[in-house]
């Protein structure tokens, strides 16, 4: 079974209806691992939806103007996307408006009529993502992609949305430090959820470095619990150190059921195998590396 | 609504006319656009009004409540095509969710149309334009609410995209055949994106010629695929195909832009009909919802009505279940109104307030019957007026600031209403300077209704003097903990009509026998009732 594949299969192995691709950073093969699993999700069944918190499948990046991988789409494929990022040709099928915004302008949906490259510019917050995730499922949608962001996918905690971590060599100045920002970033989205028969302290609102570090003072014993894994907002390695002192629990967890690895980025190259390895281990996760094709047991 | 000229924010307050802003609140964007540019009728408008009212009883009558939802309905489905109909009037091309919107306009345009058959009152403003447009678009009609450039518009594009289809398969296939045939070589499932890394220790002799080398590393290379003169023939058909595509579709657009700039005009006029409707229908389902009646418009500065009501309050009490008791009133001059607490005195002057704002806007008004002249604004004085901060000020300079405000603006065609001005001060000089206002209100042949505790004011004044009746016997029970029950009883026992009473006529007060029901001790309400009879 090709690599995307199986990726697909093990989302629908826990269940989940959509999958949510975050990255550690930015180049970190995000949009390649959306690419693979639109084509891979499209071979198995063309009603895909498929949308972006924020603007995603743009040839150049906006922020440095260096080449982009792009979006292919094939036919069938729904899309929500800004008005302003709907190709003149080839036509769309435009499905429905939207009263929702993006960061380019008011969203869409629209079905690939030809395929075609596309840039998909989403809404960029949590509620907006969570509302057009259930309205491509009402047009028709059997699975539904997600070209996410670390700090917006609250909404779909405690849903069924499969969130896939990517990371790279543009994620660490070596490959060290790339593995342990994967580990924080997973080990924080996969705090479990909160036993209610156990005593539990409820912090409204975002958990900060001072106030975990406080509580870490403290000695505090009871399980620290915020609403879902992205109200903890502190950095990998103060999450790493919070954690092994701190009973850190959430009331809507998150699912994180792969990693995906590049080893290559634009100013440095990580041993791919060995990078591979480390992801897998440190994470315990399945990790994929779509341009080795292979694929690391946890 | 624009309230400026009508109210002022105090004023707005105590009527609670952003109620009434809220109930009358359009479903689409055309009539929210009407909707900020309402303004009252100035007193010098009186046939103009009696027109408009004149248009939405006809509505209230011929439309039954249902109707009024599916209008509502379907105005609400109404897409904003206003910026998409100027920038196509400027020639501008539009795009696919442009052209949707427009089609979407129509679609409503024709749904209310159909829904207002046979309402004798309206006609439409541009069917001949609608329906062209619209006819233009329906090819593109896709699923419940989509639009597509189909096929259908155009042989030329219909053409073109079955070419582009067949070179895009051509090219699809001569990649795969090239894809299929280095992961062969290399021994891989397949090659998940553009550029592929293949490990030095998993490859079998040298690198297939298909592949081009990007990077080459101590234990890797950086690859991707080399496309052969089979796939570079394809891509370049396919990329000629999908550029006819492009003019072919291209081509559409401007034809339906076309269509729709020779018609901008009637297309703009209905967006303003649209607008129109909305608001007409807004004000047609307040009158049914509120049961509201057409008030006859008279010149005079004045105000009559039957069972009237202050709506707000009445929807807050219905909320809790409880009744509201209407009231009837005729005020044409200056006027005192006295009666106990929890009477319904404030409520009496809103409902005045609400009642001439609403004939003002060309509202139905919630009454049984009413005559209302039009007045170029209302006035409040005194309690229920949001607060402004002024914390150096007594309550009492307040007041006077807030008359002097009130005076300052004029007083003719103005309803004045007055809650108990002066309650702060002392009675003889609380009720001299009522007596002073009231005599400039006289003057200026002003409408005012005048709450006030302070006894003897009509009878200084030599004004008319309405009076709440009252309870009509001392509720028994006291509750002391149970508020809401005894407010429940204390309104089972009131009588809030309001009648006109002789000028010295002492007003019914009921304040001990309120604070008894409302459990003071028996001991502090025995020593009131002494204390009473000491004071008479």
């Amino acid at each position: 079974m090709k690599l995307a594949a199986r990726l697909l299969d093990l989302a629908h192995s826990h269940g989940m209806r959509s999958i949510v691709v975050v990255g550690t950073g930015k180049n970190v093969g995000k949009t390649v691992v959306v690419r693979a699993l639109c084509e891979s999700a499209w071979a198995a069944d063309p009603t895909l939806g498929l949308t972006s918190i924020g603007r995603d499948g743009e040839a150049f990046d906006v922020s440095d103007a260096l080449a982009k991988p792009r979006l292919f789409l094939r036919q069938g494929t729904l899309i929500a996307t800004a008005r302003a990022a709907v190709p003149a040709t080839p036509a769309c099928e435009i499905v429905d408006l939207s009263n929702l915004h993006t960061a380019i302008g008011d969203l869409l949906y629209a079905r690939v009529r030809t395929g075609a490259y596309y840039e998909i510019a989403g809404p960029p917050t949590a509620w907006g993502i969570r509302a057009v995730i259930e309205r491509l499922f009402d047009l028709g949608c059997s699975r539904v992609i997600v070209d996410g962001a670390v700090d917006r996918i609250a909404a779909l905690a405690g849903g069924k949305d499969g969130v896939i971590v990517a990371t790279g060599a543009a994620a660490g100045a070596t490959p060290q430090e790339a593995v342990e920002n994967i580990t924080a970033l997973v080990r924080r989205l996969g705090v479990p959820i909160v036993d209610s028969a156990r005593p539990m302290l409820r912090i409204d609102g975002a958990l900060t470095a001072e106030a975990a570090a406080a509580f870490s003072e403290a000695r505090e014993r009871r399980q620290i619990v915020v609403r879902d894994p992205t109200q903890i907002t502190f950095s990998a390695k103060a999450f790493l150190r919070a954690a092994e002192r701190l009973d850190l629990r959430c009331e809507r967890p998150l699912t994180v059921i792969a990693a995906t690895v590049a080893s290559i980025g634009r100013e440095r190259y990580f041993e791919p195998d060995e990078f591979a390895r480390r992801v897998a281990q440190a994470t315990a996760l399945p990790t994929f590396d779509l341009y080795t094709g292979k694929a690391t047991a946890a | 609504m624009n309230w400026e000229s009508f109210a002022d924010p105090l004023t707005r307050g105590a009527l609670q006319l952003d109620w009434l802003a809220a109930a009358l609140e359009p479903v689409s964007e055309y009539g929210r656009r009407e909707f900020a540019l309402l303004v009252p009728f100035s007193p010098g408008q009186i046939e103009p009004l009696r027109a408009n009212l004149k248009i939405v009883d006809r509505f209230a009558k011929e439309l039954d409540p249902s109707r009024v939802d599916a209008i509502r309905d379907a105005l609400r489905a109404a897409p904003d095509a206003i910026g998409a109909i100027a920038r196509g009037a400027m020639g501008e091309t539009f795009t696919d969710a442009a052209l949707l919107e427009v089609q979407r306009f129509c679609d409503v345009v024709g749904r209310v149309r159909g829904l207002l058959e046979g309402v004798r009152a309206w006609s439409s403003e541009a069917p001949g334009e609608i329906e062209e447009v619209a006819r233009a678009l329906e090819r593109g009609r896709s699923g419940k609410f989509g639009f597509y450039l189909a096929d259908g518009f155009d042989e030329t594009l219909s053409a073109a995209r079955a070419a582009a289809g067949a070179a895009q398969a051509e090219y699809d296939v001569a990649r795969r055949t090239l894809a299929e045939r280095v992961c062969g070589r290399l021994g891989r499932e397949d090659i998940g994106s553009d550029e592929f890394i293949l490990m030095r220790e998993d490859l079998r002799g040298d690198l297939p010629s298909d592949v081009h080398l990007i990077r080459e590393a101590p234990t890797y290379y950086l690859c991707e695929l080399k496309l052969d003169g089979r796939s570079l023939e394809a891509l370049a058909r396919r990329d000629a195909a999908a550029e006819s595509v492009a003019q072919a579709e291209e081509a559409v657009r401007a034809r339906l832009s076309d269509v729709v700039r020779r018609n901008s005009a009637g297309l703009n006029r209905e967006c303003g009909s649209l607008g129109r409707i909305d608001l007409l229908i807004a004000k047609v389902r307040f009158a049914q919802q509120h049961d509201c009646v057409m008030p006859e418009i008279v010149a005079e500065a004045s105000i009559a009505f039957e069972d009237g009501r202050f709506l707000p309050l009445a929807d807050e009490l219905a909320r809790s279940g409880r009744e509201y008791f209407t009231i009837s009133l005729d005020l044409h001059d200056v006027a005192v109104l006295t009666g106990p607490n929890m009477g319904g005195k404030s409520a009496a002057l809103r409902a005045c307030g609400f009642i001439a704002a609403c004939t003002a806007f060309g509202i139905p008004v919630p009454a049984r019957s009413a005559r209302v002249g039009l007045f170029a604004r209302v006035g409040w004085l005194g309690i229920g007026g949001d607060e402004e901060p002024g914390g150096l000020l007594s309550s009492f300079a307040k007041e006077v600031i807030r008359l002097r405000e009130v005076l300052a603006r004029g007083t003719s065609q103005v309803l004045v209403l007055v809650d108990e001005f002066a309650r702060t001060t002392t009675p003889h000089e609380g009720k001299a300077l009522l007596v002073a206002l009231i005599e400039r209100l006289r003057a200026a042949k002003g409408c005012a209704f005048i709450a006030t505790h302070l006894p003897g004011v009509a009878g200084a004044a030599g004004t008319r003097h309405f009076g709440v009746r009252g309870l009509r016997k001392v509720p028994q029970s006291r509750v002391t903990a149970d508020v809401p029950a005894a407010l429940a009883e204390l309104a089972a026992q009131m009588d809030y009509t309001i009648a006109e009473i002789s000028e010295d006529q002492e007003p019914q007060t009921d304040a001990i026998a309120l604070a008894q029901l409302l459990g003071l001790d028996d001991e502090l309400i025995a020593a009131a009732r002494m204390a009473l009879t000491w004071t008479r």
